[in-house]
């Protein structure tokens, strides 16, 4: 499986950068007027200039990671007091809409707090069960 | 004896340089113009073993943005190299109208880029949305296992990708007015778009303040960052088709690619 590096940042406020070399990377290589009978630099060790994203989204890891932190979330709990169609009905339920976002937002709030403490353990388990798994289906991969 | 020139623009003739007259290179090549008709190429001394080196890279660019202040630049692509003088001179005599029309749509506009990448913020948020990824949740919760697993993680990786379209096209809608055109950049992995805009100078801190007021309504859930100006790298065409014909590609949980809108 190919190893990919995630980023997590999400408590840092996005607001746009301006004139980082990492956002524009990608346009300084791959645009610009090219001549056919003119030598092109090498590009040979470039990829250590990328464009600086927030996450790989297309990667099993990824998927798994995913699918961890919602199997850590306790949606249950939140929607038995409310229930979708109140929440999202439409209906006159601006304040209810916002303090079901509220609540939802503590809840998640300190479910990833505890989830952070638990989650180098957790990040090990699954993989050791990913790996398991894997080597139980040959070719599933 | 033949010489490598490094080249890095294309103008019109009798552009100035700029002071002080210096581009890629450690220690930096002097510029100087290469004359033919109309126009000159902006060129210094190849340098040994060139790299894409962020040295020479913000080179590049600094030196393209500097010359724009004098007037239209048509940009190469960093670490254009003509073999000699001679092969730079017969391509700078080809199709020399083409090249002043393409300077004349460059003249006093900026390139300015816009990439919204995939945030993945509040899950529980997009789950509460969405009831097909609230299925596949109950499924994986009740029956854990890896293949339950990648379903759901792919359709949430899917259902934020979507999120971020969908906030880049409206914000591309919210910044068009104050744009003459767009050209979508290369794929980049996570970004659920990268467009830039060619516009007139003068709508650059409009243009940034659009994007800025954008990226508050969407934080926490798409990134929306806005880079430049730029030399107008995206538009060395003379000719470029309006942006409007540009197909939908169609939407997949991968990178989503650049995408296009069309211009009103």
């Amino acid at each position: 499986m190919t190893t990919t590096t995630t980023t997590y940042r999400d408590n840092i406020t996005p607001v746009p950068r301006t004139g980082t070399l990492y956002d524009v990377i990608d346009i300084i290589l791959d645009r610009g007027m090219v001549i056919d009978v003119f030598l092109r630099v090498s590009l040979v060790g470039i990829e250590i200039l990328k464009v600086d994203i927030r996450i790989v989204i297309a990667s099993v890891d990824t998927y798994l990671r995913f699918a961890e932190a919602c199997n850590r979330l306790d949606l249950e709990a939140d929607t038995r007091s409310r229930t979708v169609p109140e929440l999202f009905g439409g209906g006159g339920g601006g304040m209810v809409r916002k303090a079901g976002e509220q609540g939802a937002k503590k809840a998640v709030e300190s479910g990833e707090r505890k989830a952070k403490k638990a989650a180098t353990g957790a990040k090990k388990a699954a993989g050791g069960a990913r790996d398991k798994v894997k080597s139980a289906l040959p070719g599933s991969d | 004896m033949t010489q490598q020139v490094y080249t890095y623009g294309i103008v019109r003739a009798g552009h100035r340089l700029p002071r002080p007259a210096t581009g890629i290179g450690a220690p930096p090549e002097r510029l100087r113009l290469l004359d033919v008709g109309p126009l000159s190429a902006v060129v210094s001394g190849a340098p040994a073993g060139l790299l894409a080196r962020r040295r020479d890279l913000l080179a590049h660019q600094r030196t393209l943005l500097t010359l724009s202040r004098e007037g239209p630049v048509l940009p190469m692509r960093f670490g254009s190299v003509a073999p000699d003088e001679e092969t730079l001179r017969r391509q700078l005599a080809d199709a020399p109208d083409e090249k002043l029309r393409t300077l004349e749509r460059l003249d006093g506009r900026v390139e300015m880029n816009l990439k919204a990448l995939v945030v993945e913020g509040d899950l529980a948020e997009l789950l509460r949305q969405d009831a097909h990824l609230r299925r596949l949740h109950h499924e994986s919760r009740t029956r854990p296992g890896y293949e339950n697993s990648v379903r759901l993680g792919q359709a949430v990786a899917e259902s934020l990708t979507r999120r971020a379209t969908r906030a880049a096209t409206r914000t591309v809608q919210q910044v068009r007015g104050l744009t003459e055109a767009s050209a979508p950049g290369p794929t980049v992995e996570g970004c659920a778009l990268n467009l830039s805009f060619l516009l007139p100078r003068e709508n650059e801190s409009r243009f940034r303040d659009a994007v800025e007021r954008a990226a508050a309504e969407h934080a926490g859930r798409t990134e929306l960052r806005v880079s430049g100006p730029l030399p107008c790298f995206s538009f060395t065409e003379p000719r470029r088709p309006p942006a409007g014909r540009a197909r939908p590609r169609p939407r997949r949980a991968a990178p989503a690619a650049a995408t296009s809108e069309g211009r009103s």
